[in-house]
């Protein structure tokens, strides 16, 4: 089934209120930087008030979207005429960009809650819940652009609130270089999504999605495959997929709740959201452009997590395993109709469960004075007794156990690809079975075991308003899975927007791969229980293998970095500054130069004497008489 | 025949704009400004006896009341320069410059 | 027999009561005491600034008049009803500022540094005459761009201007500057305006009328011999003209002026005064010279391209702040003056016009807040003008600093300011009327722009790139009227760059009326 037409909304009701979504954390936002210490009593509860009033408006859109008719359930509301014909900014409302808000707005919500708990010592804390807002104000407009330059707009919001978010502790110098290669790394990947807009522009005469995506058959198929291609490179900046993936490791200095919402459960997957919302138009079925997609996913899923199995940080662990659980949905976004469905629920439930254990995390570092080390944790289950049983049911998840989320969506991604390509899909299984391992190291070595902490850390629970967040996201990622995936559910709800195969997938859970997929995760957790709850843990690492080392140093991606794209682009630079100098730059230079030089003389024009300005009036006065008289006896 | 008069009035109000421009005494200037301003009574009054109408005569009455009150603000604020700067040449007062 | 003559008072009423409100603000500096003087002034001239809005408002929904009112002289028509309104807005902001007694002189007749002044400080004496002063200003602000003949015009261009000389030189401050100001702007001032009469003269030697309509009449009629007198009165007046609006090459007056006047005083000129000074130019050259077109055109595209040019190099260098806006606000004046060129059939005019009156609000608002806050920005010898004194600024305090660097992008005409959608709304106009000589134009208006945006651009990362100095200057707290201005400046500023539509539309109903003709 094709995806429906977009229709333009007339009626009122919820859809014609959306913009309210974006509005009230884009108000929270600016109340909370203008308002300034003012509102450091009050502020943090204005930041939740707006981001459940977004959450209250998202539901209500829902609930009237679910009562159209399927074939209605595209409707684009515009806002507002920036220049009437050129750029306007309306708010697309169909199952996808719904599907996103709920997701963004509820999670959002409660980070929200938890950050009251989390950030309390913090003395800007104000600061804080506003750059959530403007986080939360421009992910939504991301996702309910209904045209890229608005897209555009958001993806640049959210890249800043990003930043911000990073640095957010700014005089550790770590996280000022660390917002600071998040920024770079990411304007590669704007500079494709930047360019991919250019090119359709071009070709098109319009960035609306209801203009370009109908007329997308009719470009050749190397323009669509260029627009595919640069399109994904935004997404991988994103998203953190190969090659783009450095900065989401560092960017775990920030504050945990911003990694729970931004880098693991929202923005990161923007990246999917761009591949699954063009990907009728760009990335069709058997495309160039979606093998890319398809073969970027696998690789990223293996290498987040390989690092993932390595890391001692429990954050960076967690890190390597978002970019690897990306990967799956990027694979799925990239086998067409078939696999939307399935990344959009995975991505959806993983939002659920990633969050969880990050705030999981969170708490834990909550408790043992911000020690990231997992090292230095051991035996925390008796003590921090809920965020325990929460992050034990979210690693439950995330390993695809039977019955809870992740074995759901996780299991639905594997089965699609294998249709699609079983080498991809074999790949995928193994992938589950390194999760198996590297989540089940994580849990060994901070909840069981014997204690390693110092004697100075005196580990506590947190406070219900951090704990109460954990325990809701945890019961989702417990039941969303089957919900979402049993019946078809979102698949079918999804269809108007993204399109939907010809035949319902049926749901297998005795296929081979599916057998497999829980067998290797068998073994993998069991390789860690055995090497990690078995035998005792060095508190210091050890100096491990050569693989080990490898994965340490995040299989050298940043060395790969630097050796490949870095030093010959430093290379390149000094040559283009070097003709640039001569030339282009000659040029340019030159008339800046010139301006600055004949500013400079011409001013001397103004000498303060009121009889020469006088002068310049009274030969004024002559010249546009001379001018006058000759124009008029011409 | 108005033309002389219309002459008269040209010479006159160049005699006030170079004035304006070659002298340095503020009060100077600022005559030279009022005998521009009675060059023009003169070509309205020239004018309203060319064009058959009183408009113009009206009008140099108007404004000598203007060049009155120019002459007040005019006055005040070149006597307050003076006093300060002990100076009334407009050549003094160059401080506001490039 | 002579019959009396009728005046519409309704029509004049905003006028009438300004007017009114002055000369009731002189005799309380007469009869009430020192004491109750300013708890007197402030209230009367908002308030009268107040009614006389609302009466603009009652008239624009009564319905605009066709002909011109007090037999044919002073035209209240819907553009006089938008520029009167958007005068009476700036002149409101204005007057808050023009509230802060810090910045004015306690007795302008002490000399600077002398035991007389130290005396009027610590008794805490204050010039209150201010306020009546800056009413006269205001209400011949309203009257100038209304004038239908060149005398009223005369007399409203005087009305407007006296006052502001005198206010000019009341700084409390770096008195010796503003003395200089106030003086320098007298001379040339009255220089100009002897070039407006002599215009006038000789065009009513040409037509045997001052009356707007008349000679657009007589220039119809054409012929005659008397040619010379027409050009020649129109370069004249122009002359005065273009003075006013600070058109290069008679700009010179602009940066000194504006750098040594009161700061209130600047941001009073910078926006009301330019608002009436185009109201007046477009009356003239569309209404009374609408018909030789030609002939104006080719003079004016010189002078507005010399203009932006002018304005937008010379900024370049500026080391000052306010010299900086000033230059600044050179270059806007050559924008505006593409658009007066954009005349053309009445659709085309109406466009030119409503884009014109949308700029001049957008400008005029933007204005206003930047010079607002160029007043809190302290030195212990009186506001920190020095850019190097700004370096840092948004270090120390960033939302001054952020809503300072907000105006100056409007000023550049960044999308999603004001300043984008007046310029647009400009050149849209010019290049409407499809004439490859004034689209040329429109290019190096464009070009100008960029340039222009450097300048603009050079403050922002001087205050937020450079580290602030030990010594740096103090912000001040504001007070609740400057709060207030820059508050309604800036929220004017982003809502005219994001819903510029009602606006756009008001001055669109504004100019399709055209002037009264």
């Amino acid at each position: 089934m094709e995806p429906a037409e977009i229709l333009s909304h007339t009626g009122g009701g919820a859809i014609s209120l959306a913009w309210l979504m974006i509005v009230l954390p884009l108000a929270g936002a600016a109340i909370l930087l203008i308002g300034g210490r003012a509102t450091n009593k009050w502020g943090h509860l204005l930041g939740v008030l707006m981001s459940v009033g977004a959450f209250v408006v998202a539901a209500l859109v829902f609930l009237q979207l679910i009562g159209l008719d399927p074939a209605q359930r595209r409707q684009s509301v515009n806002l507002y005429e920036f220049i009437p014909g050129v750029a306007n900014i309306g708010l697309l409302i169909d199952p996808l960009s719904i599907s996103f808000c709920l997701l963004i707005t509820f999670v959002g919500s409660l980070i929200h809650i938890y950050s009251i708990g989390y950030m309390s010592h913090d003395p800007d804390r104000r600061r804080f819940f506003a750059y959530l807002n403007l986080f939360v104000a421009a992910m939504l407009l991301l996702v309910l652009a209904d045209n890229y330059v608005a897209l555009f707009i958001g993806w640049e919001g959210v890249g800043l609130a990003s930043y911000l978010l990073i640095g957010f502790w700014q005089y550790k110098p770590s996280a000022a270089v660390a917002a600071k290669k998040a920024f770079v790394v990411n304007r590669v990947g704007d500079f494709g999504l930047l360019i991919a807009m250019f090119i359709i522009f071009a070709q098109f005469g319009t960035l609306q999605y209801a203009e370009v995506f109908p007329a997308a058959s009719q470009a050749s198929q190397g323009v669509l495959t260029a627009i595919g291609l640069l399109l994904l490179l935004g997404a991988c900046g994103k998203s953190a997929q190969l090659p783009l993936q450095s900065w989401l490791l560092d960017a775990m200095e920030g504050p945990t709740p911003v990694s729970a919402l931004i880098h693991a459960a929202t923005m990161v997957t923007a990246g999917v959201y761009l591949v699954v919302r063009s990907g009728a138009a760009f990335f069709p079925e058997g495309s160039t452009a979606g093998l890319v997609v398809t073969i970027v996913g696998v690789a990223t899923l293996l290498a987040g997590a390989i690092i993932g199995t390595a890391k001692d940080d429990i954050k960076k662990g967690l890190a390597g395993s978002t970019m690897s659980q990306i990967g799956y949905m990027m694979l799925a976004a990239g086998i067409g109709p078939a696999g939307y469905a399935f990344a959009i629920a995975h991505l959806i439930t993983h939002g659920f469960f990633k969050a969880d254990l990050f705030l999981g995390a969170g708490s834990v570092m909550h408790a043992m004075n911000d020690e990231v080390d997992m090292r230095r944790y051991g035996g925390l289950r008796k003590l921090l007794p809920i965020t325990f049983v929460t992050f034990f049911i979210g690693y439950l998840a995330i390993i695809g156990f039977p019955l809870l989320s992740g074995y759901f969506t996780k299991d639905g991604i594997i089965e699609s690809v294998m249709h699609h390509n079983a080498i991809l899909g074999w790949l995928a299984v193994l992938g589950a079975g390194i999760t198996g391992f590297y989540m089940t190291r994580m849990v060994v070595m901070t909840f069981f075991g014997p204690k390693r902490w110092d004697e100075k850390a005196h580990p506590h629970e947190s406070p219900a308003v951090m704990t109460w967040p954990l325990i809701i996201l945890s019961i989702f990622s417990v039941g969303l899975g089957a919900y979402l995936i049993l019946s078809n559910r979102l698949l079918v709800f999804l269809g108007p927007a993204v399109g939907q195969p010809a035949e319902l997938p049926g749901f297998h859970p005795f296929s081979v791969p599916g057998l497999t997929t829980l067998a290797l995760v068998a073994v993998g957790a069991g390789i860690a229980i055995a090497k990690y709850g078995r035998s005792e843990v060095p508190v210091v690492q050890p100096r491990g293998s050569f693989l080990t080392v490898f994965a340490r140093r995040d299989l050298y991606g940043d060395a790969l970095n630097e050796a490949l794209f870095m030093r010959p682009g430093q290379w390149l630079t000094r040559l283009a500054v070097f003709f640039d100098n001569r030339g282009i730059d000659g040029v340019v230079n030159g008339l800046a130069a010139g301006v600055g030089g004949s500013s400079g003389r011409l001013r001397k024009i103004q000498t303060g004497y009121v009889r020469s300005y006088a002068l310049s009036i009274f030969v004024g006065a002559a010249v546009l008489a001379g001018a006058w008289f000759v124009v008029g006896t011409l | 025949m108005t033309t002389h008069y219309l002459v008269l009035s040209a010479l006159l109000f160049a005699i006030g704009g170079i004035g304006v421009l070659v002298r340095r005494n503020a009060i100077v200037v600022f005559m030279c400004v009022e005998l521009m301003l009675n060059a023009c009574n003169l070509a309205f009054v020239t004018f309203a006896r060319q064009n058959g109408n009183i408009d113009g005569q009206v009008i140099a009455f108007f404004v000598m009341i203007v060049a009155a009150a120019e002459v007040v603000i005019g006055l005040a604020i070149i006597v307050t320069i003076f006093r300060t700067r002990r100076s009334a040449s407009v050549d003094d007062a160059s401080l506001l410059k490039y | 027999m002579i019959t009396a003559p009728t005046i519409e008072y309704f029509a004049l009423a905003p006028l009438l009561i300004i007017f009114g409100a002055a000369i009731i603000g002189v005799l309380v500096e007469a009869f009430a005491p020192r004491y109750l003087r300013r708890a007197v002034h402030v209230p009367l001239t908002l308030l009268s600034l107040v009614g006389a809005f609302a009466l603009v408002i009652l008239q624009t929904v009564r319905g605009v008049p066709t002909t011109p009112a007090a037999m044919g002289s002073v035209a209240v028509d819907g553009p006089t009803l938008f520029i009167w309104g958007t005068i009476l807005v700036l002149s409101f902001v204005s007057v808050l500022l023009i509230n802060d007694e810090e910045q004015f002189v306690p007795s302008a007749a002490a000399v600077p540094g002398s035991a007389e002044e130290e005396k009027a400080i610590t008794e805490g004496a204050a010039h209150t005459e201010v306020y009546p002063l800056a009413l006269f200003a205001i209400g011949g602000m309203l009257l100038f761009p209304a004038s239908n003949d060149l005398l009223i015009m005369f007399v409203a261009l005087e009305v407007m201007s006296l006052p502001l000389y005198l206010l000019c030189g009341l700084a409390r401050r770096r008195r010796l500057l503003s003395q200089e100001a106030s003086v320098k702007y007298f001379l040339l001032g009255a220089f100009s305006s002897a070039f407006f009469l002599y215009g006038t003269a000789l065009l009513y030697g040409f037509a045997g009328t001052v009356d707007l309509l008349g000679i657009r009449e007589r220039l119809a009629v054409g012929g005659g011999g008397t040619e010379t007198l027409l050009l020649v009165g129109t370069a004249m007046l122009g002359v005065g003209l273009l003075f006013k609006i600070g058109a290069a090459p008679f700009q010179a007056w602009k940066p000194d002026v504006y750098q040594g006047a009161p700061t209130p005083i600047t941001a009073l000129m910078a926006s009301g005064t330019l608002v009436a000074a185009f109201g007046a130019v477009l009356r003239v050259f569309w209404v009374a010279l609408g018909n030789d077109s030609w002939n104006w055109e080719p003079i004016m595209w010189g002078v507005a391209a010399l203009t932006m040019v002018a304005g937008s190099i010379l900024a370049i260098t500026q080391t000052d702040i306010k010299r900086m806006l000033a230059y600044s606000s050179i270059a806007h004046a050559g924008f505006l003056l593409v658009g007066v060129m954009a005349v053309g059939e009445r659709g085309q005019n109406a466009l030119a016009l409503s884009g014109l009156l949308f700029y001049l609000v957008t400008y005029g608002i933007t204005t206003v807040g930047a010079f607002a806050i160029v007043t809190l920005v302290r030195d212990p010898g009186g506001e920190a003008w020095h850019l190097s004194r700004w370096a840092g600024l948004g270090k120390r305090s960033p939302k001054l600093a952020g809503l300072f660097a907000f105006f100056l992008l409007a000023f550049a005409g960044i999308p999603l300011t004001s300043g984008f959608f007046g310029k647009y709304a400009v050149f849209r106009s010019a290049v409407a009327l499809g004439e490859a000589w004034l689209t040329g134009l429109v290019v190096l208006a464009v070009v100008a722009s960029a340039a222009a945006a450097f300048f603009y651009v050079r403050v922002i990362v001087l205050m937020f790139f450079s580290d602030p100095s030990a010594d740096g200057p103090t912000v001040v707290t504001p007070s609740w009227a400057t709060s207030t201005v820059v508050g309604f400046s800036a929220f004017a500023t982003v809502a005219l760059g994001v819903f510029p539509q009602p606006v756009l539309d008001l001055a669109e109903k504004a100019a399709k009326s055209l002037f009264v003709q």
